[in-house]
């Protein structure tokens, strides 16, 4: 998989058999872990960068997330969903308890002071993502309630609660525009295969 | 749980849960297989936004990474749910009679991985720890130095529990334990104190289950949960056994 030292392919979203890759993992398999690595770590940092912005911190989850994948191998239930799904949402996860924690450090040391909430740019990095562009233009057939709901929590590592607070909308509504845009998210994805 | 509960998908799939809410959640997740898609199908296209993020990962990344990897063990596949935190155990598990040794927590949670439902062995892999899964039921009850005891219920059945030092196993029968019809189900647990960790869900009590020796001071109890099993009891056991007992 991977080319020389120094010089190392920055997979797309290649099929690559992740699954068969990770079932290989989970006995022990360390040539497999290896290119699953190679395989998977731009998607892992890119998104543990994206969530956790210090490019460092993004190295620290990126790590935790390898060694849980390595770790819990065995644990992975083909039948529950794709091998790349499933080390997608332990690097989300990751992320956003990494996030979540400096966030909770920083109130503490600020006698929480709701300062400085950080938005993105509308439509930033995602528009940018031009490998991408299947998740983008599906992106952008979501409402713009439905697409800030879905980006605050997921890249911003908000709860439902704080996004509801943020865009200034009910609970229930925040809770149902996450569904309904995955949802529609997912649709679309599935149509431009 | 309130009933819009299946609405949470959305959000559980993008982590914008509380902890307590997506343990909730995750609790629903097992009894709920439609849910259980839909989260799958949700998470599945927040991974691909999250992958559309890519970027490269710094060089050296990869030697720190495959270095640590180097050291670390692998966890054993799991035969049954399994929590990650230790709960406490509402009801009635009679306190220990005495003191665990400080390793017996280990041993504990390694009996608990250990489980094997049914006989049925998942391999032959090592724990972290060294010892090899439990075997068979049947043959901890045809040792030659088992010792055996049957318990009442409290739900009006009798559990046969048997225990071969020779065959380093504890093995339980259940088949004589009520029907529970297709909405619950028995679940095994390894009690330390008031400490309760998952040990197995009985998916058909006519097969038993058997594991590794219990540490000193770990006690084995049996609840009734909805389908799916719980990651923490939500009924007082039916029986508990100290295998000091036996």
């Amino acid at each position: 998989m991977g080319a020389g030292p120094g010089l190392r392919l920055v997979p797309s979203d290649g099929p690559g058999d992740v699954d068969g890759l990770l079932v290989r993992v989970s006995r022990g398999d360390r040539a497999a872990f290896e290119e699953l690595y190679d395989t998977l770590s731009s998607s892992v940092y890119g998104l543990a960068r994206r969530v956790v912005r210090d490019p460092t911190r993004a190295e620290d989850v990126t790590q935790e997330v390898f060694l849980e994948v390595w770790r819990k191998a065995s644990r992975f239930d083909a039948g529950r969903g794709k091998a790349k799904t499933w080390v997608m949402t332990i690097a989300h996860r990751r992320a956003v308890d990494a996030v979540r924690r400096s966030e909770s450090q920083r109130r503490q040391d600020h006698h929480g002071a709701p300062d400085d909430v950080s938005f993105d740019e509308p439509g930033d990095r995602v528009i940018r993502a031009e490998e991408h562009g299947a998740v983008r233009e599906c992106l952008e057939t979501l409402t713009d309630l439905q697409l800030e709901s879905v980006r605050l929590a997921y890249f911003n590592g908000y709860t439902y609660g704080e996004v509801a607070t943020l865009l200034d909308r009910p609970l229930p509504t925040i809770k149902t525009r996450m569904r309904d845009g995955l949802i529609r998210l997912r649709d679309c994805l599935e149509g431009a295969r | 749980m309130s009933t819009d509960v299946h609405t949470l998908s959305g959000a559980y799939a993008v982590d914008a849960l509380d902890p307590r809410e997506a343990a909730e959640f995750e609790e629903h997740l097992e009894q709920c297989h439609a849910c259980r898609e839909e989260v799958a199908e949700l998470q599945h296209a927040a991974a691909l936004m999250g992958a559309a993020e890519a970027a490269a990962a710094p060089a050296a990344l990869r030697s720190r990474v495959l270095d640590e990897v180097e050291r670390a063990p692998q966890l054993p596949p799991r035969v049954a749910s399994l929590p990650s935190d230790p709960v406490t155990v509402p009801g009635s598990v009679v306190p220990l009679r005495r003191r665990l040794p400080a390793r017996g927590l280990l041993a504990a949670a390694a009996a608990v991985v250990a489980l094997a439902i049914g006989g049925v062995l998942v391999s032959d892999t090592m724990r972290d720890d060294g010892v090899p899964l439990a075997g068979g039921v049947v043959q901890v009850f045809e040792a030659d130095d088992a010792r055996s005891v049957t318990v009442d219920t409290s739900n009006g059945g009798k559990v046969r529990v048997a225990l071969s030092a020779a065959e380093g196993q504890m093995a339980v029968d259940t088949a004589q334990l009520p029907d529970l019809g297709p909405r619950q189900v028995y679940q095994l647990w390894t009690v330390v104190g008031d400490i309760a960790q998952p040990a197995g869900v009985l998916d058909d009590p006519k097969t038993g289950a058997s594991m590794g020796l219990p540490a000193e001071g770990t006690k084995v109890a049996i609840t009734i949960e909805p389908m799916g099993g719980s990651e923490r009891p939500t009924s007082a056991p039916i029986v508990t056994v100290d295998p000091a007992d036996v």
